[in-house]
């Protein structure tokens, strides 16, 4: 038996909109990733591989199950196009699927099961076709049933579409109020109704109410009080007499002192109620706030590489640009507007001067040649707010391109790697050459890479 | 990089094997098969060790040459370390990629007779 799990980027989209930090398929339903609810399940239905098919990436879901070996099965990853057929699915893994019967699991929904039912019989003689369905998506077995006579109606399934944060709230209150009867869910507890992960800290004062579910990391500070029905993510801090009620917290928050979280769903330093969908994010970091990570060491060296290589280019071209600059722009040729562009940062913009140069003087066509419309912004790159080259700044009114979690998809640059390459013949195109480097670079490359850019706008003005 | 061309049902199966870099891009990009419009081609990718940006421009100005942009060329075969090449590059949306050549040559051959009747 195979299992094949099917999700399309629209399915889950408004994840990425309300909870930008985690990977969609990743989402803590009861402090358990999504995921791994679907692959409990394809073990029960006795799967000894799993293939996960997505439209988008997948490198943090990668990153986090690996191969399976965790799960004792063989996890695999695949593409798909979003209007794939199952049909069409089924031909592009033709090779793992074999001769063997194949569960394909398509939607993002949450599957109704309970792990005391035998669902490994039941997926072996179930007929071919449809298993369970619901509006976002179906369970559907494929290839010959064993002959075997069950009675199917004894561990029928359902599913539940998690299309809002209203869905996801109630389905992590299901899980969390079935419990560990009917799903395996993370934690440690001396009664039902409470798990508590490695490292919690609960003060004398702290006063918990079933059912809870309370991840890794946590500190309950004095007088809170926590639950009924709270599910507290890892890395959290409830502050002192305060309380969690019908509440979720996603990892790496902290709540305030003396604040009153009733059917929310807090995630950072944002506030979310469930029912209506709406969201507000908290300015003052006392009442609510996202436990930041600690600044990445890793960006410095190539921070300290490219200002040198920066400050080297800003001396070799002071002159020509202290001698071209009032020429071009006494004679009108010089021509700077300022634009609100997007920051590497996700909370900020970046105000720049973006220079046009007429071309009609041979003064303009040596400024452009020598790349001098971009020279002051190589001042920025001193200050970190520019890298040397990266990707092409986008205008601030653009939406921020697609957070690939777990890798860098956009570092705005004086020259970008587009420009390095001669192949790009579109925007699209220039975006994957630049998401190439951005993963794959290092400082010294980023150098070598500055010189073809600059070779190579050398080169087409000159053309021009 | 060496390729090893064959044909089956009019589609041509490209294997690859070895870098799919700068140095041998043009090699792939001026394959005949490859330049031709009209004809499909399924590239088989599991003996590609490595490929880079230029690779995956090859590949995409490949594409981009076809009459049928997105099923003039069929990707097969690609092993995790060019996988996760198309992924962190976004590229994967551009193609049908499957596991199997003779699926991917039959997905072919499907679409290359819908689309010239």
């Amino acid at each position: 038996m195979k299992t094949i799990l099917a999700f399309r980027e629209e399915e889950y989209a408004w994840v990425h909109e309300t909870f930008p930090c985690v990977h969609p398929l990743l989402l803590p339903l009861c402090n358990k990733p999504f995921i791994e609810f679907l692959i409990d399940f394809a073990i029960l239905a006795g799967s000894s591989g799993v293939r996960i098919l997505c439209d988008g990436g997948l490198d943090a879901l990668e990153q986090y199950c690996e191969d399976g070996s965790r799960w004792g099965i063989d996890l695999s990853y695949a593409s798909i196009h979003p209007d794939d057929s199952i049909h069409t699915m089924l031909g592009k893994n033709r090779k793992f699927c074999g001769e063997e019967r194949v569960m394909i699991v398509s939607g993002f929904n949450f599957i109704r099961y309970d792990k005391r039912l035998d669902y490994k019989n039941l997926a072996t003689s179930r007929p071919t076709g449809e298993w369970a369905a619901c509006p976002g998506g179906r369970i559907t077995l494929t290839g010959v049933p064993a002959k075997t006579a069950l009675d199917w109606t004894l561990a029928e399934l359902s599913l539940m579409p998690l299309d809002s944060m209203a869905s996801f709230y109630r389905a992590s209150m299901e899980a969390l109020e079935t419990g560990a009867t009917r799903y395996v869910l993370p934690g440690y507890g001396d009664e039902p109704g409470c798990a508590f992960g490695r490292n919690v800290v609960i003060s004398k004062s702290v006063e918990i109410r079933k059912p809870v579910s309370i991840g890794n990391n946590v500190q309950l500070l004095a007088n809170t009080i926590i639950g009924p029905s709270a599910i507290i993510g890892s890395n959290v801090i409830i502050d002192r007499q305060s309380s969690v009620e019908s509440s979720i917290v996603f990892d790496n928050t902290y709540i305030g002192e003396h604040l009153k979280v009733d059917g929310r769903i807090a995630s950072g330093n944002r506030l979310n109620d469930p029912k209506s969908g709406a969201s507000i994010a908290m300015e003052d970091p006392h009442l609510l706030s996202g436990i930041k990570k600690k600044w990445d060491i890793r960006s410095l060296p190539r921070k300290i590489v490219h200002a040198v290589a920066a400050l080297g280019l800003i001396a070799v071209f002071f002159i020509p640009f202290i001698i071209l600059w009032p020429l071009l722009k006494l004679g009108g040729h010089w021509k700077s507007t300022r634009a609100d562009f997007l920051s590497e940062r996700t909370d900020a913009t970046l105000p720049l001067g973006k220079v046009e140069v007429d071309s009609s003087s041979a003064q303009a066509a040596i400024a452009i040649a020598l790349s001098l419309d971009r020279y002051l912004w190589l001042f920025r790159v001193l200050t970190g707010q520019l890298a040397l080259i990266g990707s092409s700044p986008l205008l601030a009114e653009k939406t921020r391109p697609d957070l690939l979690l777990g890798a860098l998809t956009y570092r705005p640059g004086v020259f970008s790697y587009a420009e390095a390459e001669d192949w790009p013949a579109t925007g699209g195109d220039a975006t994957i050459v630049e998401r190439f480097h951005l993963a794959h670079s290092n400082p010294l490359s980023d150098i070598s890479l500055v010189i073809k850019a600059f070779i190579n706008r050398l080169q087409e003005k000159s053309a021009i | 990089m060496t390729i090893s061309e064959t044909s089956k049902i009019g589609i041509a199966i490209l294997s690859l094997n070895g870098t799919l870099d700068a140095l041998s891009a043009p090699e792939f990009r001026n394959n005949r098969s490859v330049i031709d419009p009209e004809k499909t081609v399924v590239v088989d990718l599991q003996q590609v060790d490595f490929i880079d940006s230029s690779g995956i421009g090859a590949i995409v100005s490949a594409s981009r040459q076809k009459r049928q942009p997105t099923g003039g060329i069929v990707l097969s075969c690609m092993n995790d370390r060019v996988r996760k090449v198309f992924e962190i590059t976004n590229a994967q949306k551009l193609f049908h990629i499957f596991d199997d050549t003779i699926a991917a040559v039959d997905f072919a051959a499907t679409r290359q007779k819908s689309a010239g009747a």
